[in-house]
């Protein structure tokens, strides 16, 4: 039996937003949300846990009040358990390391999954400041997850090499994408996932430390955008470029 | 002001150093294989350190040496991030992510970071002490005179390493290429590859992927993919070949001078990315291509 902790969260849907053309500001506001892409790794790697070794699994998602859909896409996926912590504090990474490590802490738990990388602001800190905070063994960027015993065994994926790696329970594990696919719930799943509570708490400390966003901009792009839907025309044109930009 | 960098790879601390050594006098920590090629970038003072090269085990020794140094840096790997948020929780001091500036305002740090995907740069005014920046910050510049070397050796970790196996690389370095050829899952499957030979020929292009091609389905190595989490480039020419074009992609490609996309789909990202599209059947356009640049 493994009782698995996976963190979760919810982003806007990145594909969806547009720049501004006045004032070259992305825009955010009405732009949906969704799961985080790692977010649904992490819950597949923690449901296939609970299926081969029996447990349970609880999700924290440290959010907003409009979180509650991710948190019904974590149940229909298999997530036994959900809370909901509202007050999440844009760019402030201490503050919801902090937040999650004293939620952490109120629950037994023999692994924490959560993504290595998320996919909006691409920190990755969140791994080693639970690590630090709990005083757990950190299994980082793993593309696959054992366990045998008192010990969690993972791979483990580095820029130049990679490694298999153990640490005792109860361990923090972060994972890549190529973990896993995640799955698609089936209706049924999707409509008990609907009916099933949250629990929905308040952070029990404060932010400390100051941070602030002082502008936000889309990136420009400077280029030229010539675009040819006639393919002769095209290949003739950008094979005369070609030829010269390369010779 | 002083700072540490952290780095397990001495080419990519040597940036961090040499775009901002005229800011902040730097002390540089690597493991002890890296020490010798990180001496030369004018740091005060190499730290070799010494011992099993596990983040908790980098995480402790960093944060004491931290009481010594006004900011971390960290250039930003799998390791890289996880040490500077171990760093960052163990002191209590704010971190900022993947900057790509940095500069002292009224003794706060003002920093630039993507956000959103790569949809936004956002500036950040913060106290952060700890900071992970983005690849290819600045070009790394040697000086004449070498750093003294000392040794530390790293306390104990909990984590304990069964195996270890390099990852094959082909040799490649994209990063150094003048012209890419990348190419994205519109390629279909991996015996396809070879439709783009001859183009690689005709403009003495280095080929390379998107994450789905290098990462998902393995039809290239690692080291040849481009993206936020694989290589940046910044060739004269690059040509994306069946590439969508999503935000991680470009990211990878911005510093691209010419940008050429071939795609059959007339409404794919790439084509507000790029300075020349073709729309249609890469199976068609490349030998066409190919034979409108040898003709």
């Amino acid at each position: 039996m493994v009782n698995v902790i996976v963190l979760i969260k919810q982003m806007p849907d990145l594909e969806q937003i547009r720049s501004d053309p006045g004032t070259g500001k992305p825009i955010k506001n009405g732009v949906p949300t969704k799961l985080e892409t790692l977010s649904e790794n992490s819950i597949e790697a923690a449901v296939t846990l609970k299926e081969k070794y029996g447990g349970k699994v609880t999700a924290i998602l440290f959010g907003n009040e409009q979180s509650s859909a991710s948190m019904k896409r974590a149940y229909a996926m298999g997530v036994d358990d959900g809370y909901i912590i509202t007050g999440y504090k844009e760019s402030n990474y201490l503050f919801t390391a902090r937040v999650l490590a004293e939620k952490i802490k109120e629950l037994p738990h023999d692994v924490i999954i959560l993504g290595n990388q998320s996919a909006d602001t691409f920190s990755g800190f969140l791994s080693g400041q639970l690590s630090a905070i709990l005083g757990e063994p950190l299994l980082g960027n793993s593309v696959s997850i054992e366990i045998e015993g008192d010990i969690v065994k993972v791979k483990r994926n580095l820029e130049n090499k990679s490694l298999v790696i153990s640490a005792k329970k109860p361990a923090i594990v972060s994972v890549s994408q190529e973990i896993n696919e995640p799955r698609l719930p089936p209706v049924m799943q999707i409509m008990a996932a609907g009916r099933k509570p949250i629990h929905t708490e308040v952070p029990k400390i404060q932010p400390s430390g100051s941070v602030q966003i002082v502008s936000e901009i889309s990136p420009k792009s400077d280029r030229k955008k010539i675009i040819f839907e006639d393919v002769d025309k095209g290949v003739s044109e950008v094979g005369k470029i070609l030829k010269e930009a390369t010779r | 002001m002083k700072a540490l960098v952290f780095s397990e790879s001495s080419t990519l601390a040597a940036q961090v150093i040499s775009g901002l050594k005229s800011v902040l006098d730097f002390s540089v920590a690597v493991p002890k294989d890296q020490a010798d090629s990180v001496s030369e970038y004018g740091a005060k003072e190499v730290i070799s350190l010494d011992g099993n090269p596990q983040m908790d085990a980098f995480g402790k020794k960093i944060s004491e040496l931290m009481n010594s140094y006004d900011f971390l840096f960290v250039p930003s790997t799998v390791l890289g991030r996880e040490v500077a948020g171990y760093v960052s929780a163990a002191l209590g001091q704010i971190s900022v992510p993947e900057i790509s500036k940095f500069e002292i305002v009224d003794s706060k740090c003002k920093t630039s970071s993507l956000s959103l995907g790569g949809k936004s740069i956002i500036d950040i005014i913060s106290d952060a002490k700890v900071l992970t920046v983005a690849p290819g910050f600045a070009d790394p510049v040697k000086v004449s005179e070498k750093s003294k070397i000392s040794v530390m050796t790293l306390p104990d970790s909990s984590v304990s390493v069964i195996s270890e196996e390099e990852k094959k690389g082909t040799g490649v370095n994209i990063e150094s290429a003048k012209v890419i050829v990348s190419i994205g899952r519109g390629i279909g499957k991996k015996e396809s590859i070879s439709i783009v030979d001859p183009l690689l020929k005709a403009v003495h292009g280095e080929l390379a992927g998107s994450r789905p091609v290098c990462l998902d389905y393995q039809w290239l190595s690692e080291d040849r993919q481009v993206g936020l989490s694989g290589k940046k480039v910044n060739p004269n020419v690059y040509i994306a070949v069946g590439i969508s074009g999503q935000i991680q992609h470009i990211a990878g490609m911005r510093g691209s001078k010419i940008v050429v996309a071939i795609n059959r789909d007339k409404s794919a990202p790439i084509f507000e990315e790029c300075d020349y599209g073709i729309v249609g059947d890469l199976f068609q356009v490349i030998p066409k291509l190919v034979a409108a640049i040898n003709g």
